[in-house]
């Protein structure tokens, strides 16, 4: 269950950059308190999240077909 | 020697000794140097092989000269396999080449990359400053090589075993023979340009010179530069250099070693996580430590300021207002004392007052004051206000 809400969301990468910008948010001299403690538990959030994916990935292969006007994302059957 | 009954016809002994050569002689290979090389207009290939005693005359032709990577020079050397036959009109013998190689192997390869080499390092498209950073992250990785082959394998793997989230988008190609090249372009550019990835891995297992041909060829160059993504050139094994490899941004030996250059070990995002995490707990602490301080200092201040504004302001609040009653008090003892004179002058001034003095006053019936002896004829009646009433008389007549 857990890991289908997150796969909704957005994806690791997606997380671990806006971690990146909520530290940097956190870490500037002019932040409001209320802003920065709606930010840190942005944050946290993220960190939850991330865990699971890191935890519990597998791999996605697909394959891009047709030309540039018409393209298309297929799964890829079995890849080993 | 002097028996003529058999006379053969030019044409005859052409054919003959065309079926005598190219029955009784197998492929074979010739090494020699190029005395000259034509090219006709039907796209076969008309050339001289010659060494310091002799030459052949030999033919290539166009579908055998399509996979040359470039025409060879004269005066180059080189070998050919071929088989020998005879062109009939002129009686000439010739070697029917299937195939020419560079004397060393792969030379001819070599010479042809050399060239398109150059020409892109002119362009500026080998240049340094061109190479773009590998992404810090990747949310999908792309990759142009062979759905069947072994390198979308070992890719595979390593993103596995690595990076399992990483979605991975596969472009089919041919990675080798005569379309190759223009196939592999084509899916380099439209991966590329797809928006859907953000690194493109070209891969391909390793070969011979001519197997990762396609690699060294123009138009592949030149969509690996033109890509708005960063390209990962993983072509063969170490020892194979191509184009690919010197136009692309980063150049793995093996397509294993691409795939480990894309995509970051989970050990290392965990750790990046971790300390995400910490970083974010230590600016939040001090942020709150701060913000503490602050209103400390804030409190402090307001404290000093009540001190040196507000109270010296309400003392003289307080004294002005003391000072605004005993005023008014002032006011009102100096008007009470003015409205009682007042009084007093209104007293003396009353008809009532002159009354008390024992005056009176006659009013006839309409209230009209009698003032004279003629307004109070003998025998009427009118009434007389004294001090504390009124009384009614009647005038009997006027004294002399």
């Amino acid at each position: 269950m857990v890991e289908n809400n997150v796969e909704k969301g957005p994806t690791l990468e997606e997380r671990l950059s806006r971690l990146t910008e909520v530290v940097r948010n956190l870490e500037e001299d002019t932040i409001d308190l209320e802003v920065a403690l709606e930010l840190f538990e942005e944050g946290i959030q993220h960190v939850r999240e991330a865990e699971v994916i890191l935890n519990h990935a597998e791999l996605r292969v697909k394959e891009l077909i047709g030309s540039s006007e018409n393209l298309e994302v297929r799964q890829l059957k079995d890849n080993s | 020697m002097d028996d003529v009954s058999e006379i053969w016809s030019v044409s005859q002994v052409n054919r003959a000794v065309k079926k005598l050569i190219e029955t009784n002689l197998e492929g074979l290979w010739i090494l020699g140097e190029i005395a000259s090389w034509t090219r006709a207009s039907s796209g076969h290939c008309y050339f001289t092989l010659k060494d310091d005693k002799s030459q052949i005359r030999c033919v290539m032709f166009k579908s055998d000269v399509s996979k040359l990577p470039l025409d060879p020079d004269t005066g180059m050397v080189i070998r050919v396999f071929g088989s020998l036959s005879l062109y009939e009109p002129r009686g000439e013998y010739q070697v029917v080449v299937r195939a020419l190689m560079d004397e060393g192997g792969e030379g001819l390869w070599r010479l042809a990359a050399e060239k398109v080499r150059k020409k892109l390092e002119g362009e500026g498209l080998l240049d340094k400053d061109r190479k773009k950073q590998l992404p810090k992250s990747i949310k999908a990785l792309g990759v142009v090589t062979s759905l069947g082959g072994a390198a979308l394998y070992d890719i595979l793997k390593v993103v596995e075993r690595r990076a399992p989230w990483t979605k991975v988008i596969v472009r089919d190609t041919r990675v080798q023979g005569e379309t190759a090249a223009h196939e592999i372009s084509e899916a380099i550019r439209v991966l590329s340009e797809s928006s859907m990835v953000d690194l493109v891995i070209v891969a391909r297992g390793g070969g011979s010179m001519e197997d990762l041909w396609a690699f060294n060829e123009e138009p592949v160059a030149r969509s690996i530069a033109a890509s708005p993504v960063p390209v990962i050139s993983a072509i063969g094994h170490e020892v194979d250099t191509t184009l690919s490899d010197l136009v692309a941004d980063f150049r793995a030996p093996t397509p294993s070693a691409g795939a480990e250059m894309a995509v970051k070990d989970g050990k290392m995002v965990k750790d990046l996580l971790a300390m995400i995490f910490e970083s974010m707990f230590l600016a939040m602490s001090t942020l709150t430590s701060t913000f503490r301080k602050e209103l400390t200092a804030k409190r402090e201040k307001l404290m000093n300021f009540q001190d040196a504004v507000v109270n010296p302001q309400r003392e003289f609040l307080d004294r002005t207002a003391d000072e605004l009653e005993s005023a008014m008090q002032a006011v009102m003892s100096t008007t009470r004392k003015e409205l009682s004179s007042l009084e007093n002058m209104m007293e003396v001034l009353s008809p009532l007052a002159t009354l008390s003095r024992g005056y009176a006053l006659p009013r006839n019936a309409e209230g009209k004051i009698l003032k004279t002896v003629d307004s109070i004829p003998s025998g009427i009646r009118f009434s007389l206000r004294v001090s504390d009433g009124t009384v009614s008389c009647e005038a009997l007549g006027k004294d002399n």
